[in-house]
């Protein structure tokens, strides 16, 4: 009975020594990617705005290019150029 | 039997007409001050300051109102009149636009989907200093002209105005039952 113990506690030993052997290895490929600062993505940009409503910026309420915000037929809102 | 059908049917409409004059006298005078359509309404806003509105205009059963926009810039004057008949209505519109001349200078004019005959005249005032654009139409026997005035450089948008008419259109059908 002891020898069978033995016997067990060896093979898991040597089954464990193997599993471990690949996440190791995987381990080792990611470190090697993030530390290659030669392929790094760019850093984003900010994004472009072009400057095209009435007065030149799209204004408080946020109309947007070629729209105005002012008070006419439907009341405040905002209205094309 | 085709002579006791013609009776029948007879005895029929002589009985519809009487249900109709015994139900029209029985109806109460309909509240003609609450038939245009406030423009607020339909803009989602509080822009328009309504004027009291002028039961039977020019002796004619209806109303008249006034819409005032709160800067001054602009207006809506919006005038019904109801009428024995579809025919009847037909003349006043029509008489109406005959008379267009003298309000409404530089005029083009072009159907819209409001009413029955919707017409939509536009314009400058005779002096140049204000757009004016006049809606007309008809609905069974109401007949309605929508006047909208305002400044020089900026005339009422044409799909505010058929949207106006349409919700005229649906006020009448409500109120007046048409």
């Amino acid at each position: 009975m002891p020898k069978i113990a033995t016997t067990v506690g060896a093979t898991a030993v040597v089954v464990g020594s193997l599993l471990g052997a690949p996440s190791a290895g995987a381990a080792q490929v990611d470190t090697d990617i993030t530390v290659d600062v030669s392929v790094a993505p760019p850093a984003p940009q900010r994004p472009a705005v072009q400057l095209l409503d009435c007065e030149g910026f799209t204004g408080a309420m946020g109309c947007g290019p070629g729209w105005f915000w002012r008070d006419g037929w439907r009341g405040w809102a905002c209205y094309p150029c | 039997m085709k002579k006791l059908s013609m009776v029948s049917l007879g005895g029929l409409a002589a009985a519809a007409a009487l249900t109709t004059v015994g139900l029209g006298t029985a109806v109460a005078q309909p509240d003609y001050g609450a038939l245009p359509v406030n423009p607020n309404a339909i803009t989602d806003s509080s822009a328009y300051v309504p004027m009291p509105p002028v039961l039977n205009p020019d002796g004619q059963q209806g109303v008249e109102q006034e819409f005032n926009h709160r800067d001054g810039s602009r207006g809506i004057t919006t005038t019904i009149v109801v009428l024995p008949s579809a025919q009847d209505a037909t003349g006043s519109m029509n008489a109406w636009q005959s008379r267009l001349g003298s309000v409404v200078a530089n005029q083009t004019s072009q159907p819209v989907p409001v009413g029955t005959g919707g017409t939509w005249v536009t314009g400058t005032s005779p002096d140049g200093s204000q757009s004016v654009g006049v809606l007309l139409f008809t609905e069974a026997n109401a007949a309605v002209e929508v006047q909208f005035d305002g400044p020089a450089n900026d005339p009422v948008p044409a799909d505010l105005v058929t949207q106006y008419g349409q919700d005229q259109v649906a006020a009448i059908h409500r109120q007046l039952g048409m």
